[in-house]
């Protein structure tokens, strides 16, 4: 499997009983009112490519992304580190200002921006960029699999941001519904390109993830880009 | 520089706060443009624009069925577009089937339809869990299913945002689209409840 980054615990074991509100507020605090403006107004000077934000986010240590105020917490933590790396912040400039010890912020404890292997993306076709912003695209080549195929996840994929869940890799499952063709975000999240992929609702069932010990009559489905699939061949 | 000031300097509250001021004095961000953001997804945006839509989906089958095919067509004849919601499926519950949504790398959400996560959605319990033991986990925010029923997780891992029609409760044939609509709730949209009944 390949090197997990903290983000990706679907399936995981050891976490506790979730803790439901149903007439929860949609911000708790003020300060999380803030971050969600904040981010929005940092987005338009960084991270504008599919999947970039998310990457940043996914490369948080692991007590910055639990630890530090939770969801709005992680998006300031992700603030910190998008305007560090684009350069609008020096390095420890916030630290600085709150007169702290260098190295407090989140910032200085995330991961770097992993260099991927080109020749393990698949190729980037050109299409039409369409007008509006949307990750969608047109692609001159039909859908590789049909409804009802069955199809493997595969057991690694390259180290940086990937929407290939731990969880569903190396495992069967069958192609469920074709979604519209979208931008690669494994590729563009890394100023890689656009690689755009159909993409495909893969359905598992529970046993095929969890094994006899999953709980009866659960399917999984999970969207997953033409490139991550292996065709399956059926008797 | 004593240890509680460096303490608190790790507090997300402590460093937005410092941060706005900083970008703001810096030139790089505009505090009255942070301010109407906020605004507009805090009142305008919520769940009853997806409860709209499912009232209408109980009442007119044809709605229905429209919605269930090409959700993404519905929306743009309805003027219904924003955040988080460029390609949308409406997975309904039937008698033996039931659907629940997460998002287990992210917290990806029908924005538009539902507005922001409620924080449970969000977290690495819900997030973990849902797709390994969903029966257990719904049983544990109160929604008991039988044995028999067929429970479909949808794990929203591309940018494809998913919507739960939920079942129609008995006894409300003679309610208009506005009082089923008040009886749809954001957590019954999401799979983890059932509709309220009257």
């Amino acid at each position: 499997m390949s090197e997990r980054l903290v983000h990706d615990i679907g399936g995981d074991l050891g976490y506790g009983p979730i803790l439901h509100d149903p007439e929860e507020p949609v911000f708790h605090y003020e300060w999380e009112r803030r971050v969600f403006g904040v981010m929005f107004q940092i987005l338009r000077i960084t991270a504008q490519r599919p999947g970039e934000m998310r990457y940043a986010i996914e490369r948080l240590a692991e007590q910055d992304y639990f630890e530090h105020g939770g969801y709005f917490g992680r998006w300031e933590a992700v603030c910190e580190l998008l305007l560090e790396e684009y350069g609008h912040l020096e390095i420890g400039e916030l630290d600085q200002v709150l007169g702290a010890l260098e190295g407090t912020g989140p910032a200085s404890r995330a991961r770097r921006i992993e260099k991927k292997i080109l020749n393990l993306l698949p190729d980037d076709v050109e299409v039409k960029i369409p007008r509006a912003k949307t990750v969608r695209r047109v692609l001159p080549n039909s859908p590789r699999f049909e409804v009802g195929d069955l199809v493997q996840a595969p057991e690694t994929l390259q180290k940086g941001h990937t929407r290939l869940p731990a969880y569903v890799a190396g495992k069967q499952g069958y192609i469920v519904a074709i979604h519209p063709a979208e931008v690669l975000p494994d590729s563009s999240a890394h100023g890689l390109g656009e690689r755009p992929q159909h993409v495909y609702c893969v359905g598992f069932d529970g046993e095929v993830l969890w094994g006899s010990q999953s709980e009866k009559s659960i399917k999984i489905h999970v969207d997953l880009y033409e490139n991550y699939l292996l065709p399956v061949k059926q008797h | 520089m004593s240890h509680d000031h460096n303490h608190s300097a790790r507090s997300p509250k402590i460093r937005i706060e410092a941060l706005e001021d900083l970008l703001v004095e810096k030139g790089l961000v505009d505090r009255s443009r942070i301010d109407n953001l906020i605004q507009k997804f805090e009142t305008d945006l919520g769940p009853m624009i997806g409860a709209q839509l499912v009232a209408r989906a109980w009442t007119d089958p044809e709605f229905r069925s429209r919605l269930l095919d090409d959700a993404d067509d519905v929306l743009a004849k309805e003027n219904i577009s924003g955040a988080e919601i460029e390609h949308v499926e409406v997975k309904a519950n039937e008698p033996g089937v039931h659907n629940v949504v997460v998002c287990t790398l992210c917290s990806c959400y029908p924005w538009a339809l539902l507005g922001l996560p409620p924080s449970w959605y969000k977290s690495p319990e819900y997030r973990s869990r849902v797709v390994r033991e969903p029966r257990t986990v719904l049983a544990e925010m109160g929604l008991d299913l039988d044995e028999e029923t067929k429970l479909q997780v949808w794990d929203s891992s591309s940018e494809t945002r998913f919507l739960v029609l939920p079942e129609r409760p008995s006894g409300t044939e003679n309610l208009s689209v506005v009082e089923l609509a008040a009886l749809v709730t954001r957590d019954s949209m999401i799979g983890v409840a059932k509709a309220k009944t009257l």
